[in-house]
């Protein structure tokens, strides 16, 4: 039995959280963060000399500060040179981009798929492509130190297997695993849920940043959600929970993709929406995905009867949903990301009715409804950061690997 | 919690029409405050009112609390009350900082200091996340109509102001502009500012607001939070004035 954190424990906890703060703050001041981890100026001295030998933050000088005194040193990421591959696999769109510590965007491919069957080499061949050629391009002293995905699906926490992913007819494929031996880089492939992703990039760089609980809806083809509770992501207990989408609000009603049948992915998600349009079209090269319920909400605004009631009764199906889940799960906020920004902002009235009929007057009382702030970045910047958890756990151990 | 502006008991007539019935509205920092009503409800008189376009017959106006007297524009620019119109009043001819900094032009010195209203426009710009425009030196009729709500939202918060009034932002936009006029609705209250947004669209109104505020023949037919009602309520306080338990009785204001 031990009886408390060591000192190497202590030390690689403040590491970890140091780089934290850097890497979701921006440049910081020391000064700026010794108030901030309640640290003393020596310790805060000691960890950044320890990170910046390591090559994961620099300090500088800061511009003028117009104040008296010698100005406390900024600690910034580096972020040009310590970087993560994160893939997004959705059902229309593939794709790859280079992030750099500190959240910046330094390079990205993207692709239209075409929806079909799951085809794991030609997929995880074509993103780990994709991947090396952005490798190519850097200089010889960035090193990557971590990749990570976001499908569609559900995703077996331990090992990144996608157990089931209707929309992107995937099951049982062992994607961490196959994308991992693809690149080559040594590296394991860290797998996630988009939604669930989505919600951790809202919590920590969107619109959600300091809620502590949030509730994060997707939508795609189908309804994706993340549930952040007291500041966490919830998982469940093999990483599948979040499923809001195949929450059944309509007992009987229309058939889903998972089997069940009223799902609130079957009331809500594309193929609902277009087909109560009228604006189903089942030959594979039409208009879907995004373009099409974008379509059908400015139709509406334009005064097409058919769309407009096509976005009521979709609507009427959310706002069901949501006041559900805000019973159970008291959010201080809940965010319509993908595909449901546009219909939130298309049928507001009747989600928020829905609501007011059916959350209880507490929980709804200082609920806030937002739209993603991400919007299409979302899925990419959580399998980012999915992929930088490991580095800010343990910092220097992380990179020693790497560079090992 | 004390509403950032307030009015009590305003009445406004033009003539022999009475436009305005001892008026009550209240607007709060940090949330947005949806005025609806009819056509000829009285919306734009209140509006202008609380501009100080138009004084008011009677009635009282509280800033953060306290009494205040309203004479002209200027006054209410003053306060920290900011009015966005319809038209924009935009000059097509000038540039996006120009605009911005129309007839209250930075100088240093005898010449316009133009560097730092560049930064300060950047900045304005950048603090409410619009990337939507590629240069504030563009000319605004390059802009399309988004954009070009955008800069006039922008004008109006860079005065340090307080109280940011809308009419119709979203009237002439299309769907996907409309979204991101919306979402920087909503991000103008959520930095702290008491925002007034005039609407007819009522998915626009229940997106983004925290209060809605029905005008219904010069009276305020009710002012309740937006979580507690449904659409066909607003719809009703709009068109009758009231709804079950809410709204006038009798025709006259509770």
């Amino acid at each position: 039995m031990r009886a408390g954190p060591s000192q190497e424990d202590i030390r690689r906890h403040n590491l970890g959280a140091l780089l934290r703060h850097v890497h979701l703050g921006g440049p910081i001041s020391r000064a700026e963060l010794t108030t901030r981890m309640g640290l003393n100026r020596s310790t805060i001295m000691a960890l950044t000399s320890d990170l910046t030998a390591a090559g994961l933050v620099r300090e500088e000088l800061p511009r003028e500060t117009g104040r008296a005194g010698r100005p406390s040193l900024v600690v910034r990421p580096e972020s040009s040179r310590v970087y993560v591959f994160a893939f997004d696999v959705g059902p229309d769109r593939l794709a790859v981009a280079r992030v750099g510590l500190g959240g910046a965007i330094l390079d990205r491919r993207e692709v239209a798929r075409r929806r079909g069957p799951f085809e794991l080499e030609e997929l995880a061949g074509m993103l780990a492509g994709f991947a090396r050629q952005m490798r190519r391009k850097t200089r010889d002293d960035t090193v990557c130190v971590g990749a990570a995905a976001a499908v569609s699906g559900g995703v077996r926490k331990g090992d990144g297997v996608i157990r089931f992913g209707p929309n992107l007819q995937a099951e049982e494929v062992p994607f961490g695993e196959e994308l991992g031996r693809r690149l080559g880089l040594g590296l394991p492939v860290s797998v996630g849920n988009d939604a669930n992703l989505a919600a951790l990039a809202e919590h920590s760089r969107g619109v959600g940043m300091a809620v502590r609980d949030l509730l994060y809806l997707h939508g795609d083809v189908g309804i994706g959600g993340g549930i952040i509770a007291g500041g966490h992501l919830l998982g469940g207990h093999e990483g599948y929970g979040g499923e809001v989408g195949h929450m059944v609000v309509n007992p009987g009603g229309r058939a889903c993709g998972c089997g069940s049948s009223g799902c609130l992915e079957a009331e809500v998600g594309e193929r609902a929406l277009l087909e109560a349009a009228g604006r189903l079209n089942p030959h594979p090269d039409a208009h879907q995905g995004r373009e099409a319920v974008r379509a059908v909400v400015d139709a509406a605004d334009r005064g097409d009867i058919r769309a407009q009631e096509a976005l009521k009764r979709v609507g009427d199906w959310l706002g069901l949903g949501v006041a559900n889940l805000v019973n159970i799960f008291n959010p201080e906020m809940v965010v319509f990301g993908g595909m449901l920004r546009e219909v939130y902002l298309g049928s507001a009235a009747q989600v928020r009715t829905r609501l007011a009929l059916h959350a209880m007057a507490p929980q709804r009382e200082k609920l806030r409804l937002r739209t993603s702030s991400l919007a299409d970045d979302a899925t990419l910047v959580g399998a980012a950061e999915l992929a930088f958890a490991h580095v800010l756990a343990d910092p220097l151990e992380a990179l020693a690997r790497v560079q090992g | 919690m004390t509403p950032l502006l307030e009015v009590r008991g305003v009445d406004k007539s033009f003539g022999p029409v009475q436009v305005l019935h001892d008026v009550n509205f209240q607007a709060h920092a940090g949330e947005v405050t949806a005025l609806v009503g009819d056509n000829g409800a009285g919306k734009s008189t209140l509006v202008k009112c609380i501009g100080g376009i138009h004084p008011i017959d009677s009635g009282d106006m509280l800033f953060d609390g306290a009494p205040v007297h309203v004479h002209g524009p200027r006054d209410a620019g003053e306060l920290g009350i900011e009015i966005v119109y319809q038209d924009l009043a935009l000059c097509d001819n000038l540039d996006i900082v120009q605009n911005m900094f129309l007839g209250r032009e930075r100088r240093s010195g005898l010449v316009l200091d133009e560097a730092t209203m560049e930064e300060l426009a950047e900045q304005t710009l950048s603090g409410l996340s619009v990337r939507t425009v590629k240069s504030i030196r563009q000319q605004v009729s390059s802009l399309s109509g988004g954009q070009r709500q955008t800069v006039a939202i922008a004008k109006a918060v860079l005065w340090n102001s307080k109280v940011v009034i809308l009419d119709e932002p979203t009237a002439a936009l299309g769907v996907a502009q409309t979204a991101q006029v919306l979402e920087l609705v909503r991000r103008l209250a959520d930095t702290g500012l008491a925002v007034v947004l005039i609407s007819h669209n009522m998915n626009d109104v229940f997106a983004v607001s925290d209060r809605i505020a029905a005008l219904y023949l010069g009276r305020m037919a009710a002012q309740v939070k937006t979580a507690d009602v449904t659409h066909a309520q607003v719809v009703e306080l709009i068109t009758a004035g009231r709804s079950g338990d809410l709204g006038l009785k009798n025709g006259v204001t509770p």
